[in-house]
């Protein structure tokens, strides 16, 4: 499943960003440029996070970026970066160097990229992630663990 | 059946996350009820017998009148907070 979701124009690995806004606006602009969203989706995302919280770290080192469908996301998509040094979000003690921002047009549909999250913090795998050096380690990495 | 509400801010991104680590606890746990997620926004009037939202909206759930237990999570995926945390309130409500 994570082979449909993660491809070769979706991730970037070891990022440099000065602070979460800019990890976010890294992170949510890939969406913008896959097709999935308009320039304000990005807009709508930051200004989520500074109304209403951090709640968007799911688990330790993982920021899940989104925000709602009439933002301006056009279609459904992800984007996956990791950052060279972690970024601290307003409100939340812990570091975060994986950022997985998704675009979703209704409540259900965008369901595997919230399974394929979900798998990679249930398996343990963020600080795996956080770790590795190029896409390739993570595209070999996935392929050898996933039971699809 | 028991009914469980996970609330986040766009109500379809970690709030649905943790709808889905919240179903596996309850699977392990034995525990029958059906889940769904929603926004802050519309938590005000819906029906629940537990709502479960991130610890960040605790201070604007005091503005809502919510008649039923409420678990706050520092993180919503976390399958052993969510355990920890809900367990209590399962065993309150005779469901455990």
């Amino acid at each position: 499943m994570e082979k449909l979701i993660l491809n070769e124009n979706n991730v970037q690995l070891q990022i440099e960003a000065k602070n979460w806004e800019e990890a976010v606006r890294i992170g949510a602009e890939m969406l913008v440029s896959q097709g999935c969203a308009e320039k304000s989706y990005v807009e709508g995302i930051i200004s989520a996070i500074k109304e209403l919280g951090p709640y968007i770290i799911v688990a330790d080192g993982l920021a899940m970026p989104h925000t709602r469908p009439e933002c301006g996301a056009t279609g459904i998509g992800c984007s996956l970066i990791t950052l060279k040094e972690p970024v601290f979000f307003d409100g939340d003690k812990e570091p975060v160097r994986v950022l997985i921002c998704f675009s979703a047009v209704d409540s259900e549909s965008h369901l595997d990229i919230l399974k394929m999250i979900v798998g990679f913090v249930e398996k343990g795998w963020i600080p795996e992630i956080a770790a590795m050096k190029d896409k390739q380690e993570l595209f070999d990495f996935l392929n050898k663990n996933s039971n699809a | 059946m028991l009914k469980i509400l996970a609330v986040c801010g766009a109500g379809l991104g970690s709030s649905f996350a943790c709808q889905m680590s919240a179903e596996a606890v309850l699977k392990d746990l034995g525990v029958d009820a059906k889940m769904d997620h929603t926004d802050i926004s519309s938590v005000s009037g819906a029906q629940a017998d537990i709502i479960i939202a991130a610890k960040n909206f605790e201070k604007q759930f005091e503005r809502y009148t919510i008649s039923c237990p409420t678990v706050f999570l520092e993180r919503l995926v976390d399958k052993n907070e969510i355990r920890e945390k809900l367990v209590p309130v399962l065993k309150e409500l005779g469901e455990l």
